[in-house]
């Protein structure tokens, strides 16, 4: 699992954009990282892992696994113990504690507004009941699809790679919008994800003021 | 030319991108949504099976004549895989000579 955030991130460290860090090593339209073929993520090495500073929160939650409901609810569970894995793991303390030692903060931030830009486009759709058309690619002509970003939801036809939508790709979403807007885009990381989130707020607050009230 | 969109109005390419968006952002970040699985079960699962693939990936037999290591050899692809497949895989060893078994050495299972 990694967000677009968190792909911004990782592609800094090696210094690339997100364009090619999508194409290069993220799987499933873009939402998680390409593994080896035996396994292994792409970024582990012998000596470690290449994109460690900026490693996804899902990495820095290790061995905790965190779920968020369509309520923005958040859980926590314990995924079961990897004798091959060099971290020390011990059952002391509280989820708090855990997470405040990792330095997660942010990371669970970025992912909490995210969160609720997501709760929003679940409003969205559920105001235009189209839920049961996502994975009805029919509905949509070729050119409509690539219009829409970079592949459209479940049309199965692109390679595994190119990003469910185009605000995956955080490089990308922010050309269009300087573009558009006339805007200088931040280079350094956290002012790119603060200008990328607010991007996406006014795509939904534009898609809901031209829906209308639900 | 191509048709005029109002742009009052919500697009099927608006609703195409709200929708591979959401769906997007439903796996990058776990969130869940009506009945769905919960990615705490989805992950369970994936790191249970990532478990089995560490824990196999790098098993090899060992030939020794007291403390003496004779020769090693890495398990076959096809032994390996399934004893990465699930919890539950097992695999018997039996040794042969002239086509004909005649000792069972016994099992191997993925979860010991």
């Amino acid at each position: 699992m990694a967000g677009p955030h968190e792909i911004l991130g990782m592609s800094r460290v090696l210094g690339i954009g997100t364009t090619e860090f999508l194409a290069r090593y993220a799987d499933n339209g873009g939402t998680t990282l390409r593994s080896e073929a035996d396994g292994p993520c792409v970024f582990l090495t012998p000596s470690g892992c290449r994109v460690h500073p900026r490693r996804p929160l899902v990495c820095r939650l290790y061995p905790l696994g965190r779920s968020n409901n369509e309520r923005g609810e958040e859980r926590f569970a314990v995924f079961p113990a990897q004798p091959e894995c060099e971290a020390v793991v011990g059952r002391d303390g509280t989820v708090e504690t855990f997470l405040e030692s990792q330095g997660v903060a942010p990371y669970l931030g970025w992912s909490r507004r995210y969160g609720e830009l997501y709760r929003r486009m679940i409003g969205l759709l559920e105001q235009l009941d189209i839920q049961g058309k996502i994975d009805a690619p029919a509905a949509a002509t070729p050119a409509e699809a690539a219009q829409a970003g970079s592949g459209s939801a479940g049309s199965g036809q692109e390679p595994n790679h190119v990003p469910l939508s185009s605000w995956q790709d955080i490089d990308a979403s922010l050309a269009e919008y300087r573009s558009t807007k006339g805007i200088a885009v931040p280079t350094e990381i956290d002012g790119a994800i603060a200008l990328h989130l607010r991007a996406m707020e006014e795509w939904l607050d534009d898609l809901e003021a031209r829906l209308g009230p639900a | 030319m191509g048709k005029q969109e109002d742009p009052k109005t919500v697009t099927r390419r608006d609703v195409l991108k709200l929708a591979g968006t959401a769906a997007a952002f439903c796996t990058s970040f776990g969130f869940l949504h009506g009945s769905q699985t919960g990615q705490v079960v989805q992950d369970k699962h994936f790191a249970e099976y990532k478990h089995l693939q560490a824990r196999w990936q790098q098993a090899e037999f060992k030939w020794y004549k007291g403390n003496e290591l004779l020769s090693s050899a890495p398990f076959p692809t096809k032994v390996l895989k399934h004893l990465q497949s699930d919890e539950t895989a097992v695999i018997e060893l039996k040794l042969f000579r002239a086509g004909k078994m005649f000792k069972n050495l016994g099992t191997i299972e993925s979860k010991f």
